[in-house]
């Protein structure tokens, strides 16, 4: 195996994340067997309406209640962290989201029980957060979408490498509501049938699933090391990518350097939406022909903004036990050849490039060590 | 980038930036269709027809910057699209795919950039309240691009805003940031190192010190402090 040389890089020195199957090694345990998270559930909850695939956290509602039904997985999931360390000057914390606490909002249309409100805005919902954790002020927010949480692994990584702070912490968190399942279900992407990323069928579909995670990231000490990262905005469509695939390859080529002599894997976004699943599978397939490809929002369903980090704390599960998921909930035929249906030994891999996209043409990428 | 890490790490002295240029908005109670109405002449025929007040106002005072697809742009809204999401949420429950995708950040910055089918290599969005300028600011500093566009602000809510969910207030800013000093540029921002009491700046305190064109030294972050200094013209 040979070693990665890089100067100083950025390490991930703790990383965890929460699904409906349990913690980062639960989870990869289920992804290995196949199993799917994602049930249909009614897209308004308590109000009815279609059945939809969602992978919910046991015993979470779809509609939300007050105080946060999510509060005690975020605790159970920080448990370690919790206190007065994180939230200060040389500790800062940047939580990212696409929904924070938006199913408040609509449980409050429902309900008009003003209690929803004090959660409803992105502040309201992370300020309540970090203080039942007992963080201090020190914190940012980002939201972008569905590479909200890589947003918050660049900008803590920028400021961990200028010395402004000792090390960051990145959370991420989204939970969904009829909001947002009933957002999907309009823009017609989110239907009854199960997510098959990057199979060739004939209709498309995604899941939505609830997930958080979180991430310390240090200049010093043991840890993954991040080689690099990369980002990239289209602003072509609101929705849709633009159709030449270009998008992909401007976030992945600025990379390909750091790849040299690299033996990768990638875990690509893969929703189960077919025009971008394609452009996804084949621009992985022309930069990376060697590398295989898998997602697990098959089964995990979409995490939304949270997925980067997410998907991360399961990859780094992966590379610790040795095996990588296959691509849960599609079979043959896919897109292109790279994309592995079936769990591998990634054993003989040095690094995985975790890649996300997002509304607005919005592309991340990562770059992460084995060792 | 390197250098700017290097001499961070080294000293932890300064970071500077200069301010090239500054385009602010303040409506007022000005009704969301008469924005529209003045502000559609800056944007491609037929994109102002689908764009919030929130995207009209941003979209202009980034547009007067004329981003580049060399450009880093980071965007700091407290609320968002307030109006999208109101119209949205009273969409239930047939909710509306056109008012879901408009409501969802940053939709603000994206609707001008798309009508202009402008790329950016990177957009930093931030949301929420407490030290969003702070971080918004420090995010355009630490930007390796040559040159930052830092926008952002917020629209006045209508039912949201009575339960304190969306602002108060419509304004919108976009200022753009050098690494290197220039004849022309109007102002300069640093950062050095404090070890007083952090007060947050808020994003309204920022908008109206880029508005007034006031000079300010204050607290930034904690363990941060901003100095604002403009040219005499």
């Amino acid at each position: 195996m040979p070693r990665l040389a890089d100067p100083n890089p950025i390490k991930v020195a703790d990383c965890g994340c929460i699904t409906p199957f349990g913690g980062a090694g639960a989870t990869l345990a289920a992804l290995l067997r196949g199993e799917r998270a994602l049930q249909p559930v009614p897209v308004g909850g308590i109000a009815g309406g279609d059945l939809v695939p969602l992978a919910l956290l046991p015993g979470r509602d779809i509609d939300e209640t007050a105080l946060p039904s999510w509060g005690p997985a975020m605790k159970r999931l920080l448990a370690k962290h919790i206190g007065p360390q994180w939230g200060t000057a040389k500790r800062p914390v940047f939580f990212t989201s696409s929904n924070f606490g938006v199913g408040h909002l609509h449980a409050y249309g429902r309900t008009r029980d003003e209690k929803h409100l004090t959660f409803g805005s992105p502040y309201g919902c992370v300020d309540w957060l970090r203080r039942e954790l007992g963080w201090g002020e020190n914190f940012a927010i980002f939201s972008h979408a569905c590479v909200s949480a890589h947003l918050g692994l660049v900008h803590a990584s920028r400021v961990v490498s200028a010395g402004l702070a000792d090390e960051a912490l990145v959370v991420t968190f989204d939970f969904i509501s009829p909001f947002v399942s009933g957002g999907f279900h309009a823009l017609k992407i989110l239907n009854a049938d199960f997510p098959a990323p990057y199979m060739n069928r004939a209709t498309g579909s995604i899941g939505l699933g609830d997930g958080a995670a979180y991430a310390v990231l240090k200049r010093d000490g043991d840890g993954f090391k991040i080689l690099g990262q990369n980002l990239h905005n289209e602003m072509y469509h609101f929705t849709a990518n633009q159709p030449d695939g270009l998008g992909f390859t401007a976030c992945l080529a600025p990379l390909m350097e750091k790849t040299k002599g690299l033996r990768l894997w990638v875990k690509g976004h893969g929703t189960g939406t077919l025009d971008a699943g394609r452009m996804e599978s084949t621009r992985m397939a022309e930069i990376f022909p060697s590398s295989p490809l898998t997602g697990w929002k098959g089964s995990l369903g979409h995490t939304l903004g949270s997925c980067g980090l997410v998907e991360l704390a399961i990859a780094i599960e992966a590379i610790r036990a040795g095996r990588t998921p296959g691509t849960v909930g599609s079979s043959a035929p896919a897109f292109t050849p790279n994309v592995a249906l079936e769990p591998f030994s990634n054993r003989e891999f040095n690094a995985v490039l975790c890649a996300s996209n997002a509304f607005g043409g919005a592309h991340a990428a990562l770059l992460l060590a084995h060792d | 980038m390197l250098l700017v890490v290097l001499m961070l790490r080294c000293s932890l002295l300064m970071i500077e930036r200069y301010i090239q240029a500054v385009n602010t908005e303040s409506p007022g109670l000005e009704d969301p269709a008469a924005t529209r109405e003045r502000l559609k002449s800056r944007f491609p025929a037929g994109a102002a027809r689908r764009m919030t007040q929130m995207g009209m106002l941003t979209g202009s005072v980034l547009g007067g910057l004329e981003p580049t697809g060399e450009d880093a742009v980071i965007y700091a809204s407290e609320f968002g699209e307030s109006r999208a999401l109101e119209s949205f949420l009273e969409s239930f429950p047939n909710a509306s795919p056109t008012m879901f995708q408009t409501s969802i950040h940053p939709s603000g910055v994206q609707q001008g950039l798309i009508g202009r089918q402008r790329s950016v290599p990177e957009l930093f969005p931030f949301a929420g309240a407490g030290c969003i300028a702070g971080h918004a600011l420090m995010a355009a500093l630490l930007n390796p691009a040559k040159r930052v566009l830092f926008c952002g602000g917020d629209e006045r809510g209508t039912w949201l805003r009575e339960h304190g969910v969306a602002s108060e207030r419509t304004f919108a800013f976009a200022l753009s940031l050098a690494v290197e000093d220039s004849p022309g540029a109007i102002g300069c921002l640093r950062v050095l190192p404090d070890d007083g009491a952090a007060e947050a700046l808020t994003l309204i305190s920022w908008f109206e010190l880029l508005a007034q064109k006031n000079p300010f030294d204050g607290s930034l972050l904690p363990g941060l402090k901003l100095q604002l200094v403009w040219k005499k013209s």
